[in-house]
């Protein structure tokens, strides 16, 4: 009785991971290309929108603290402090969003590519799951310390975010808007 | 269907603007606030009856967007300090009551309707913030200045 009982649940375990098996959805090719439209503007967005050196600095600079420290009232102080830390904190979560929707374009298209290179992928890989930690430990010392506590994990969550968007352009050459419009082209020719 | 734009024109066209008219205006502040004037807010174009007259419409658009863009990028990164001396400046040159302009700027908030379209939404609220606190560091400058001169007569404040 016991033996048919688990064979009976073995059974249903297989069934069930078949069932889940055959419902993953293959890209289709419209889904494809409004995914790579997708991870284009992701990528703009870090690195025209979020990115830029002059931000970055202007955004963390001690310089504006020291004057607004000496030459403000002590409320203008505290609004001037919450702004930043707003600022920090939304900075940082949108990169690591950002970092986040490139990673899952990434992890869902990469395997469709035969021409993929080994050492490039480990380095992204590690790329992605060292900013991705970064910016966490970022987004705790921004809400318990405030915008200023962290300078230098600052640079070095920029600087590796750079490095992930040029490593993922490099590796995903395919990410161009021709190529893109190219391929929604082909598919109203397909649906026509 | 309109024709393509050259390139060269609009940089004609933006030279142009710079000389005669955003060379009188020294501060990046003055310039976004102008140039935003210069949008219809309607339709998102841009608007300059002398140089669309020496060029063309969509020339005089194309270099006041341009314009209006490299401004914004230098008042996105004047530090607070400037903002103040930038705030300063610009009350100055348009000759408003002070308190006219504080009540203004604080409910109005003009720099917030005068930053370029495709702005990200992080830098415009980093600027604001910036200018929100250049205007109060501005204002206590202000309320100093007339403590040390007491003779100063009050103006009317404006009803908005």
């Amino acid at each position: 009785m016991i033996q048919l009982v688990l064979s009976l649940l073995l059974g249903l375990a297989l069934v069930v991971s078949l069932y889940f098996f055959a419902r993953r959805s293959k890209p289709s090719a419209e889904g494809t290309a409004q995914q790579l439209r997708e991870a284009r503007q992701t990528l703009d967005s870090l690195q025209f929108g979020l990115l830029p050196n002059d931000l970055v600095e202007r955004i963390f600079a001690r310089e504006d603290l020291e004057y607004v420290l000496s030459a403000a009232r002590p409320e203008v102080q505290s609004l001037f402090l919450a702004d930043r830390k707003n600022i920090a904190l939304a900075w940082v979560g949108r990169v690591r969003s950002a970092v986040l929707n490139l990673m899952r374009f990434h992890r869902g298209h990469a395997r469709l590519h035969a021409r993929l290179s080994f050492s490039t992928e480990i380095r992204l890989a590690l790329n992605f799951a060292g900013l991705l930690t970064a910016c966490r430990l970022l987004q705790i010392t921004f809400y318990l310390r405030g915008p200023y506590a962290a300078p230098g994990m600052v640079r070095t969550a920029a600087a590796a975010a750079g490095r992930v968007c040029s490593i993922s352009e490099d590796s995903l050459a395919f990410l161009n808007v021709k190529r893109v419009d190219q391929l929604e082209n082909n598919e109203a020719r397909n649906r026509a | 269907m309109s024709l393509p734009i050259n390139v060269t024109d609009v940089e004609l066209a933006a030279d142009d603007l710079r000389r005669r008219t955003l060379s009188h205006m020294p501060s990046p502040l003055e310039r976004v606030i102008y140039l935003g004037s210069t949008r219809d807010y309607n339709t998102g174009l841009y608007y300059h009856d002398g140089l669309a007259s020496r060029f063309s419409d969509e020339v005089a658009c194309e270099a006041l967007a341009n314009c209006h863009r490299e401004a914004y990028r230098q008042l996105l990164g004047s530090s607070v300090e400037d903002l103040v001396l930038q705030i300063d400046s610009y009350v100055q040159s348009t000759h408003s009551a002070l308190r006219d302009f504080l009540a203004a700027w604080k409910s109005l908030q003009p720099y917030r309707v005068a930053v370029p379209a495709g702005t990200d939404p992080l830098a415009v609220e980093f600027l604001c913030g910036n200018v929100r606190t250049a205007l109060a560091i501005w204002e206590s400058h202000q309320d100093g200045r007339s403590r040390q001169r007491p003779d100063a007569s009050p103006q009317p404040s404006p009803v908005l």
